[in-house]
């Protein structure tokens, strides 16, 4: 502001030297506003680029602090959901051990009843456990959405268990995890995808044996679902002695379709024979034993795990002899097996989820302090910026002060006497 | 005796010019004060023989130091600054009303929108539903805050308008009286120095309510003029100003200044014609800064309030009912016009109003002459849409805006429309009940329990995006809903999207015969046969909503949609946030100039800030260039007290000086009388 002008109003003098001082003391106060809020930008115009900025990084945070909470409530439920799994994991493998020591050809029916009282026990826990909510009340094995307790049965209609709910998965997303786990998948048996089936035999002599291997599929797609019945006729002598034949047929108890009779090849009549059925469509099994006239084996699909547990119990306890227990132990533990691997399936599902719920949080924590960066880098005081601009301010007023009073001084009526 | 008249006079002189050094140390702090100086002449000689012998000094006239050019040249720079530095002013004050961090209207809203979270993963928690609707009530009122603190600010920038104005005309009565004593006062041969200064000080201090323009008249009369041709003064005689509505915008709130001559009509003037002054810097924040923080505002109330509204509409309610409105919005604005064809926009047809694609602007419509025809102006960038007639401007969306008349205008009528003007004062939270937060999807959807592949939901939700009979993709908010098992049967129906392994792969779709909306209107779809190729996270949208997979599928997989109220579904619905968590997406939709919602407020305020921010670097300038000019013209007219103080000694040697030549001459003469009297 040099000036060419030799000659200065007074008072404009003093009002320019006013308004520098006033513009220097506001100057000081807004550094100082600066110190103290530890804010290199207070209002928007001071820097309305790095204003915005850190507004946004502000509302990125909060966002990340929000989707962390929900994340946790996720965490918790499928934590919860997994330790659910866990619980009925080790109660079906429960289940299968007494199933193991039911299946004892010592044991009496009395004692076969005992172990289907405490095998009962176990189902029911079972139940309780695959209907467990989350705090909010929310099914735990929900899947897309259920009913409060999604596992009902047993039913007194076809099924006998039912999936009260839409089944399927939600999918994780970038920030989230879902908080519920698809139990239709985990307990419910499908027709063609699992194709279990349970097989019956009709009440068989002490003196003779007759049992049914696992029922597996053999081509899933031409499953029906159907129930079947295979009834032995024409058992008698074979044509070269000491041997035997016999004959089934096999009916869709469904339809009532009735098979064309199946003779069984001459066999031995002194060791048992192991006939293999493949007249049912796209399932395969074995039978085994001494077929006698009118021997039925009844086979109905299983809709559920659940149904599974209750042929096992209703099997052992309605068994007279040991050949009906061994009947109904060999398929429960095939068809457990068959229920425990899907379960186990659910439950590895549920903890790559945990895992991916801790990286989710690994990569948020990692946002969080990238975003607190750039909110602190826009709108953040450099301290040491501003301390030592403060001091270059306050100097600066000071010298204003300090040289407005002197010149002030400086008259030249003090020089007149 | 020659000596003693000399001596006299001179006397005379210097006690003239002490008085006048005395004059203006007075002055010197007095506004608009001319420093005066006298000028001295000498007395012309007398003749004698010996040539002209000087009679002495005598006080030509009292001049008054001013320069013309400096003092219209800082009036002007005044006028500049003073224009500045009250829109900087108004300007501070409409950014504190859009501030950021955590207690911003900006952290409210985007706390509105995060509590959704917790809904979204507790559907049946009410204390989040609560919290939602307690957020949006919170929402609501900032934003009625935010805008009632526009209005004070304008109230109270009109308020100053109308006070200058008043100071303005009483300004120009006091100049066309001075002009009148100037003009007689001129008669006497002197210059009337006090007077000039008062004029000179009076129209210093119109400029800085109004930029004038001064021409001086041969009578020493001075004429102003306003906008560089209306005459405020002329002569002895004052016109005066005036503010009120534009006059081809009854009732918009635009001001405008008006010129007012007895006897004339008032004339508009144009405040690109003002120049400098407070008026014109009021004005301009009125018309212009008030407006933009008021459509930023309203736009972002009429963008979250509707989208919200047509979200939860496509929800169900605990008790499964469709979701009612959660903020009031305006149904609709009227134009401002003079004319007789007002125009209206409807901000309640969502074929007609798209929130997502609004500009923060006013809108002027014009209609040309000769009618039909015409352009709609986007007032803030001056973009131009021209259209054919009304019924072509109906058809027609503008910025997610349509505006809608009931016949042509007048030739060359002009409707200004502002849409968001009122849209943040009158919003209302209207709904209370946590029951009454539409929660849950209308749809629901299910996996084939036979799926063998890896398909999961990524989302469901209603969009209410249809085709309209043009083929366009529009949001009319209408969901059909996938259909229900015919009775007696309690199970099945729906929607049901198929898998297949192809050749061609894809999926094809049973249950609806709609197009989906990713199937291009002219090529073949016939429904549950065409097969649609399948893309992970692509979302497939029919019938008003939209389900995204991902994963892949295995041949024969199935997704079956479901109406989420049928019976076979039970209550299953009081347990989803579908629909709340399409609305806590809403977070991410592009809203604002294609700014998310959630930055939609730093967006704000960035251009809030940046007009604040140049509002005050201009200030800066200008108060430079005007101090500096203010400098230069009293480096002239001002007074310097030391240069008085110096003119003090100096005239008062020369008075003592004159005072010992008036003792010399007596002395003379009394030497003369004692030699006389001897």
């Amino acid at each position: 502001m040099s000036n060419i002008i030799n000659r200065l109003g007074t008072a404009n003098m003093y009002d320019n030297a006013l308004r520098n001082i006033s513009a220097r003391q506001s100057g000081l106060s807004n550094l100082q506003e600066n110190l103290t809020s530890g804010k290199r930008v207070v209002r928007a115009s001071d820097d309305p680029v790095s204003a915005a900025q850190a507004e946004r990084a502000l509302n990125r945070l909060s966002r990340i602090q929000t989707e962390q909470r929900a994340l946790e409530t996720q965490r918790n439920a499928i934590a919860q959901g997994e330790s659910s799994l866990g619980d009925a994991v080790s109660l079906l493998q429960n289940f299968r051990e007494l199933t193991v020591s039911a299946g004892s050809a010592t044991l009496t029916p009395a004692d076969r009843a005992t172990i289907a009282n405490q095998l009962q026990g176990l189902r029911e826990q079972l139940q309780e456990v695959v209907n467990r909510k989350d705090t909010n009340g929310i099914p735990l094995l929900g899947a897309l959405g259920s009913a409060l307790a999604p596992f009902v049965g047993p039913l007194s209609t076809a099924p006998d268990y039912d999936f009260q709910g839409l089944p399927g998965q939600t999918a994780s997303s970038g920030v989230t995890v879902p908080g519920t786990l698809d139990g239709d998948s985990a307990f419910m048996f499908d027709t063609k995808r699992d194709g279990v089936y349970n097989a019956g035999v009709s009440a068989i002599p002490s003196n003779r044996q007759l049992t049914t291997s696992a029922i597996t599929p053999a081509d899933r797609s031409l499953i029906t679902g159907q129930n079947y019945t295979i009834v032995f006729s024409a058992v008698g002598p074979g044509a070269t002695y000491g041997t035997s034949t016999a004959t089934y047929t096999i009916t869709n108890t469904t339809t009532n379709a009735v098979s064309a009779p199946v003779v069984v090849p001459d066999f031995p009549s002194d060791k048992p024979v192991t006939v293999s059925v493949s007249g049912i469509p796209g399932l395969a099994f074995n039978v085994t034993g001494t077929p006698g006239n009118g021997d039925t084996i009844t086979l109905k699909p299983t809709p559920s795990l659940f149904s599974t547990l209750d042929s096992a119990i209703n099997g052992l306890r309605s068994a007279g002899n040991s050949n009906a227990a061994i009947q109904a132990v060999g398929q429960a533990l095939a068809n457990i097996d068959i229920g425990l691997e899907r379960v186990n399936n659910m439950r590895g599902y549920a903890g790559e989820l945990l895992n991916r719920a801790d990286r989710i949080t690994g990569d948020q924590d990692k946002r969080s302090i990238q975003l607190e960066g750039d909110r602190s880098r826009a709108e953040d005081l450099d301290m040491i910026k501003g301390i030592s601009d403060f001091q270059n301010q306050q100097i600066g007023y000071e010298a204003a002060l300090k040289s407005y009073a002197q010149v002030q001084k400086l008259s030249l009526f003090n020089f007149i006497s | 005796m020659t000596l003693l008249n000399v001596g006299a006079r001179a006397l005379l002189a210097n006690q003239v010019a002490l008085q006048t050094a005395g004059n203006n140390i007075s002055n010197v702090n007095t506004p608009g004060y001319s420093r005066q100086t006298v000028a001295l002449q000498t007395v012309l000689g007398q003749y004698t023989g010996s040539g002209y012998i000087g009679k002495g000094v005598d006080v030509q006239t009292i001049l008054r130091n001013q320069s013309e050019l400096l003092t219209r040249q800082a009036a002007a720079a005044g006028s500049t600054q003073s224009a500045d530095a009250v829109r900087a002013d108004r300007l501070s004050q409409l950014q504190e009303v859009f501030s950021g961090g955590a207690t911003g209207l900006g952290a409210a809203i985007n706390d509105m929108m995060n509590a959704f979270s917790d809904v979204v993963n507790g559907p049946t928690d009410i204390t989040a539903r609560t919290v939602v609707l307690t957020r949006m009530d919170e929402t609501a009122a900032r934003m009625r805050t935010a805008a009632d603190r526009i209005n004070d600010i304008q109230a109270t920038s009109t308020a100053q308008l109308q006070n200058s104005v008043i100071a303005v005309n009483s300004l120009l009565r006091q100049v066309a009286s001075l002009n009148e004593q100037i003009t007689s006062a001129q008669g006497s041969g002197q210059p009337p120095n006090d007077l000039l200064d008062k004029r000179d000080q009076a129209i210093r201090e119109i400029n800085q309510y109004v930029q004038t323009t001064q021409i001086a008249a041969d009578d020493g009369s001075v004429g102003l003029f306003v906008a560089s041709s209306q005459p405020l003064v002329l002569g002895s005689v004052a016109a005066s100003v005036s503010i009120g509505d534009a006059t081809q915008f009854p009732g918009s709130g635009q001001l405008k200044l008006f010129f007012n001559r007895p006897g004339a009509a008032p004339i508009e003037l144009e405040e690109s014609m003002l120049g400098g002054g407070s008026i014109s810097g009021l004005l301009r924040f009125n018309n212009e800064d008030l407006t933009e923080g008021r459509n930023l505002l309203g736009r972002m109330t009429l963008a979250i309030g509707s989208t919200l509204n047509y979200q939860q509409a496509l929800g169900l309610t605990l008790d499964g009912q469709p979701g009612k409105p959660l903020f009031t919005t305006p149904p609709d604005v009227a134009g401002f016009t003079d004319g007789a064809q007002k125009g209206v926009i409807k901000f309640n047809d969502s074929t007609k109003f798209s929130p997502t694609a609004l500009a923060a602007s006013d809108y002027e419509v014009r209609f040309s002459s000769p009618t039909p025809g015409g352009q709609v102006i986007r007032l803030t960038d001056g973009n131009i849409t021209a259209f054919i007639d009304f019924a072509d401007l109906a058809s027609k969306q503008i910025d997610g805006l349509t505006f809608e008349f009931a016949a042509n205008g007048a030739a060359g009528q002009r409707v200004l429309f502002k849409p968001f003007t009122n849209a943040a004062a009158n919003i209302q939270a209207l709904i209370y009940s946590p029951r009454d937060l539409a929660v849950a999807n209308s749809i629901n959807a299910a996996m084939g329990t036979g799926n063998g592949g890896t398909l999961q939901l990524s989302s469901l939700k209603s969009t209410g995006l249809n085709r309209d009979p043009s083929g366009n993709i529009v949001a009319t908010g209408v969901v059909t809903p996938p259909p229900s098992p015919v009775l007696p049967a309690t199970t099945g129906g729906g929607v049901t999207i198929s898998f297949t392994a192809g050749p061609p792969s894809g999926y094809t779709i049973s249950g609806t015969a709609t197009r989906p909306l990713n199937v291009a209107p002219a090529s073949v779809y016939a429904p549950g046969t065409t097969v649609v190729p399948y893309v992970p996270g692509q979302p497939i949208q029919i019938d008003g909503w939209s389900i995204t997979l991902q994963g892949s599928p295995k041949d024969g997989d199935k997704v079956t949609i479901g109406n989420a109220l049928d019976a076979q579904y039970g209550d299953i619905y009081k347990r989803n946030s579908g629909n709340a968590s399409s609305m806590m997406d809403l977070r991410d939709a592009k809203m604002f100039d294609d700014s998310t919602l959630t930055d939609g407020y730093a967006g704000a305020i960035a251009q809030i800030g940046t007009r604040t921010q140049s509002a005050k670097f201009a200030v800066e300038l200008s108060t430079t260039i005007a101090g500096n000019l203010e400098r230069d013209r009293t480096a002239v007219s001002g007074v310097n007290l030391d240069e008085e103080a110096a003119r003090l000694i100096q005239y008062q040697q020369s008075y003592q000086a004159s005072a010992k030549m008036v003792q010399i001459a007596q002395n003379i003469f009394d030497s003369l009388l004692q030699t006389v009297g001897r």
